[in-house]
């Protein structure tokens, strides 16, 4: 009962939350305003026209094909990407050989531009999904990686060694002294990682034709139907939106709350 | 016997901090190490302890279960006071209902409020920190316990109060105990037995058992065998603070 109200509690101050957000939302809008009035229709439809040309999209079963097919291969290419790169980190940072041998790699990978991997997955997976889902994973796997050896290699020796002088296993000091550390600073790698999920995988399906909300707007670019690309960039972006702080950000309050507890009064959000 | 160090020595980058040390813990003996700091002391804990391998020499334990309270109160700023304080039982498997039970005992004896149990440790004062770090040791039941320099971040009132808390449970749970301290008065209010570290690596300068159970000697004795061994050359490294920094 009394965790239930503290859980409502806390869900009813993240939602309201949500009003600054939105604040700072309509800024952009009246900004995109502002541009439609100075350039007119053809180069910047007006958000409205966007929103409208949106709920006409939403009607459209081809579009919620697309919509979906393009939320799946981002959603695995996340997925594969956090696995493999916060794995990877977290080996890295516990071993320092191992730390030595993959920094160079992943800045190799860092450094291949993004386009070169599309180009070389069209030729091994061909216009399909695995050549988005591909790109995703190696364009946003070393932020994860990066994320898992910083935070395994800043962890408090300290505590640790506490935890061994009451008999600890390893798997419980990665549990209760390793991992609530690790929280801070695999989100901001998990959240970016997100976004550039979305991003990438709709560039990779526009340049591998591979349908999706990137075949799309390439055909509503082919027939110049202006209001139709804004509409589909606004969808993209509501869905990175949907996911940052629908899906992520929520998970990283309920599990940083011992922060909250140590700033004083008048820090609190 | 229930710990014994036999001749250990150890060295940080090649550099020796003791050699061919000996000391060994009775049962139920609190036995307090002062020394200079830098001398080692608190290397001689960790090795006893087992957190740090000795380079020479054995270290025999004859018990099951110890518990370190640390200079800091090492407390994990995501967990609880209660979780906290039963982390050791958790370490031990004891199930949850149960290890939240003795952490509530044990947080009681120590003075530690059941409202508070709930807080982060961000949110306690450093002296309930400190209190819950020795109910955290004491709620495993050690046969055994390391204190290493716990007290010297807390004002002089709370240091009484948690000295004679240790005190306390040292005669009601029967646990030995090594107490590390560069505090000659603190050192003579709780143990059985004083060792001295030498500053200049030549390992234990002296060895001084004090009469009658600790707790038994008031603040005039105290003052008073403090005072007599600042004039006994063992304890001149104690005193001498233009002594080079080991």
């Amino acid at each position: 009962m009394r965790h239930g109200l503290a859980f409502l509690g806390w869900a009813g101050r993240y939602v309201w939350s949500g009003w600054a957000g939105a604040a700072g939302l309509f800024c952009i809008a009246a900004a995109w305003q502002a541009g439609h009035e100075a350039y007119g229709s053809f180069i910047l439809p007006s958000p409205l026209e966007t929103v409208r040309e949106m709920g006409k999209l939403a009607g459209d079963a081809g579009f919620r094909r697309a919509a979906l097919e393009t939320a799946e291969r981002a959603a695995a290419g996340f997925a594969l990407s956090v696995l493999i790169g916060t794995s990877a980190g977290i080996a890295a940072g516990y071993s320092f050989a191992a730390m030595r041998l993959m920094r160079p790699i992943v800045t190799v990978i860092l450094g291949v531009p993004p386009i070169a991997w599309i180009v070389l997955a069209l030729i091994w997976f061909g216009a399909s999904g695995g050549t988005a889902i591909m790109t995703v994973v190696v364009a946003s796997l070393p932020i994860s990686f990066a994320g898992g050896l910083e935070g395994v290699a800043t962890r408090d020796r300290s505590l640790d060694a506490m935890a061994r002088s009451f008999g600890a296993g390893s798997w419980m000091r990665l549990r209760t002294v390793t991992a609530p550390h690790l929280v801070s600073y695999l989100f901001p790698a998990w959240i970016t990682t997100a976004g550039s999920a979305w991003k990438v995988t709709v560039m990779a399906e526009l340049l591998s034709n591979a349908g999706g909300l990137g075949g799309d707007l390439a055909s509503a670019r082919a027939l110049f139907d202006i209001p139709r690309v804004t509409a589909i960039v606004l969808v993209v972006v509501a869905f990175a939106l949907i996911t940052e702080y629908v899906l992520i950000q929520p998970l990283r309050d309920r599990l940083e709350q011992w922060r909250q507890a140590g700033l004083p009064w008048g820090v609190k959000r | 016997m229930r710990l014994e160090l036999d001749r250990i020595g150890h060295a940080f980058l090649g550099r020796a901090v003791f050699e061919n040390l000996s000391l060994s813990l009775g049962q139920s003996e609190v036995v307090a190490l002062v020394g200079p700091s830098g001398c080692g002391k608190t290397t001689v804990l960790q090795i006893a302890a087992g957190l740090v391998d000795p380079l020479r020499g054995r270290v025999r334990r004859g018990y099951r279960c110890h518990a370190v309270v640390f200079q800091e109160p090492r407390l994990l700023p995501w967990m609880t006071a209660r979780d906290n304080i039963a982390y050791g039982l958790a370490a031990g498997g004891t199930s949850r209902a149960v290890r939240h039970a003795i952490a509530e005992r044990r947080a009681a004896e120590v003075g530690l409020h059941a409202r508070d149990l709930d807080k982060y440790p961000a949110e306690l004062s450093g002296g309930m920190r400190q209190r819950a770090a020795v109910a955290r040791a004491l709620a495993v039941d050690p046969e055994i316990v390391f204190f290493d320099e716990p007290f010297t971040a807390v004002d002089v009132g709370l240091r009484r109060v948690l000295q004679d808390l240790v005190i306390e449970a040292s005669g009601r749970d029967g646990f030995s105990a090594l107490f590390v301290t560069h505090d000659l008065s603190e050192a003579v209010r709780l143990a059985h037995r004083v060792i001295v570290l030498s500053g200049r690596q030549e390992g234990i300068l002296a060895e001084r058992r004090l009469d009658g159970p600790p707790g038994s000697r008031d603040d005039r004795a105290v003052f008073e065998l403090v005072q007599d061994w600042t004039r006994d050359p063992a304890f001149a490294d104690l005193f001498d603070g233009s002594r080079d920094a080991a």
